[in-house]
């Protein structure tokens, strides 16, 4: 299962001078022995890099008002891996937006790296995967990729879109067009261009959603590995626990609409966390739980309806099955 | 021997398809000569078609020079009207202000005819080449105009999410995203404005032109010449029946690509 072409990508940013991305702009490389568990995780830490506190966010609609968030506080630290887990719809894209401007909060504060959200964007140093892809139609994958350079004004640097299609099995594609792709190979092309630019923030949401089990452990212990190289700051939304356990430091649980934190699960697992990790109890129990604090919400919300409960609980123990 | 059975095989399955497609206009054609020959009608009133298509292929040259004048003076006026669309389209997207002064404006003089607009014209630019490019280029511009706005603001939320986190300045959406969306639309506004350009441009040569069919017809008309008249109405037709079909073939071609 962690077969896979560990190929390094060299550090190609000109803003930080080929150091890797994940250092601070001070100038101070992260040791990447520390854990950043260990370091305060308070709100408002200087160490913070994703910081929301107290946000709540309304979609008002034509009749209903749509509480998205209600009063969620949440810190990423300066290149952390946080993953998120929620029912579907309880905000979780919503926290992604915020964290990339594309929504204000309704009441509450965002901040990434004490700054407000688009500072980081206008520095083209935020990567991010829609659960959409959102490729260019009319542009071939590895344009697409190289996309975020040509944005920036930067030069397109040829190397480091062909290590990325490499990466993400993509390297016959290149001159195919998005939609001579599957949704899965899509999905990865999406996610080699959000890492084009060796941005400072990654956030992904539901980027292996359309996987098959196999290539979806291929890509995250990719990801793992990247993250340990680079130290990006990462939040990860999945709906796949596994995953999650495997790759954060930390894994939030929102509650079902409205979204609030629920639980929030430090992994004390060892890196690197290779395939045998996931065969191993201690891994096995920790996902265990995570799964119960997720099916207790769904069968709090379905209330009397026991036949849904039912249903939703296995189809989270088929997910765990994995 | 084979060889050129299948050629005359795959002409005569062309021939089968046009008839097929095309019947009703051969039927109409071949009705009006039964009609004009069993009535013994004076071409003056209507002349046969037969002898309409005779004048134009016994006097090729007759017909050549103002067809050539026609088709630059549309493709002049098509061309230019297209660019102004385009421009005043990307104008309008890039300022609220400029959307605000030309919009209601650009849709009034919309909803003008443009045999309305061919005495102004004329009092502004004169007669001549002039006039007829400017009334070729208007008639370009408004459907340019609307299609490529409307394809400008049209583009996916999803992605000009992913421009927006990516820091991208609005000159830099509208070139690396909005533009290639916007192509389809641009082809759409060709389809609907290339037979319409030729016709266009007939028309102005008619009214206040020196050169090409529109004068023809106009000069034919004064000399009594019915089937020299109908000659250049016929060409004028086929020309922007075959804009038309290279239009709709273009953008067959490309717009799949673009969406
Ligand atoms: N632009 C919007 N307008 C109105 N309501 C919205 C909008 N975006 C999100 N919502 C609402 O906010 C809630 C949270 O949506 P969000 O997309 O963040 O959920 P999610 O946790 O990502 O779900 P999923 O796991 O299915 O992707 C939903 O109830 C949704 O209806
Ligand atoms: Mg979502």
């Amino acid at each position: 299962m962690g077969k896979s072409a560990p190929a390094s990508i060299p550090p190609t940013d000109p803003d930080t001078g080929g150091g890797p991305a994940g250092s601070t702009e001070e100038g101070t490389a992260p040791d990447p022995d520390a854990d950043p568990r260990t370091e305060s995780a308070d709100a408002g830490s200087p160490r913070a890099a994703l910081e929301l506190s107290g946000v709540t966010k309304h979609f008002p609609l034509r009749r209903r008002n749509t509480v998205a968030l209600d009063g969620v506080d949440l810190t990423v630290e300066q290149g952390e891996f946080v993953s998120l887990l929620g029912p579907s719809g309880c905000g979780k894209s919503t926290v992604l937006r915020l964290l990339a401007g594309l929504e204000e909060p309704t009441t509450g504060r965002v901040r990434v790296h004490d700054r407000p959200p688009a500072a980081l964007v206008n520095d083209h140093r935020l990567g991010i995967a829609f659960q959409q892809h959102a490729l260019l139609p009319w542009a071939s994958i590895a344009d697409n990729v190289a996309l975020p350079f040509r944005v920036a004004g930067r030069p397109v640097d040829r190397a480091r879109v062909t290590e990325l299609l490499r990466l993400t099995g993509l390297e016959e594609f290149a001159e195919a067009r998005p939609r001579q792709l599957s949704g899965g190979m899509r999905q990865r092309a999406a996610i080699a261009r959000a890492l084009a630019l060796n941005p400072e923030v990654l956030l992904l949401d539901e980027p292996f959603g359309s996987l098959d089990a196999v290539t979806r452990r291929r890509l995250n212990f990719e990801l793992a590995r990247i993250w340990s190289e680079q130290r990006i700051t990462t939040l990860l939304v999945t709906h796949d626990v596994e995953e999650a356990v495997l790759l954060a430091n930390r894994v939030v649980v929102l509650t079902g609409r409205p979204g609030r934190v629920r639980h929030v699960e430090h992994i004390d697992l060892p890196r690197p966390r290779g395939g045998r990790l996931t065969r191993e109890p201690r891994f096995h129990e920790v996902v265990d739980r995570l799964t119960a604090l997720l099916d207790g919400d769904l069968a709090s919300r379905a209330g009397a309806d026991e036949g849904a409960t039912a249903q939703t609980g296995r189809r989270w123990l088929r997910r765990r099955g994995r | 021997m084979s060889g050129s059975g299948a050629v005359l095989r795959r002409f005569l399955g062309a021939l089968g398809t046009v008839f097929s497609r095309y019947w009703t206009v051969l039927a109409l054609l071949l009705a009006w000569e039964l009609w004009v020959r069993a009535r013994h009608l004076n071409a003056i009133v209507v002349p046969a078609p037969y002898s309409v298509v005779s004048d134009v292929f016994d006097n090729p040259s007759a017909y050549a020079g103002p067809l050539g004048h026609t088709l630059l003076n549309s493709v002049v006026g098509l061309a230019l009207g297209m660019v102004l669309g385009l421009w005043c389209a990307m104008a309008v997207w890039f300022s609220r202000m400029l959307s605000g002064l030309l919009t209601p404006l650009l849709l009034v003089m919309r909803s003008v005819p443009v045999v309305v607009m061919i005495p102004v014209v004329a009092r502004v630019v004169g007669f001549g080449t002039p006039a007829v490019t400017t009334i070729t280029t208007l008639v370009s511009f408004f459907p340019t105009f609307v299609m490529v706005l409307s394809g400008l603001r049209a583009a996916p939320t999803a992605m000009t999410d992913v421009f927006a986190v990516l820091g991208a300045s609005r000159p830099m959406v509208l070139r690396r995203l909005l533009l290639p969306h916007a192509v389809p639309e641009l082809l759409v506004a060709l389809r609907l404005t290339a037979p319409s350009a030729v016709l266009a441009a007939m028309l102005a040569e008619y009214l206040l032109g020196r050169s090409g069919l529109g004068t023809l017809f106009a000069d034919a008309v004064v000399f009594v010449a019915p089937q020299r008249a109908w000659g250049a109405a016929l060409i004028a037709t086929v020309v922007s029946v075959a804009c038309f079909v290279a239009a709709r073939g273009v953008e067959r071609r490309y717009a799949g690509r673009f969406r």
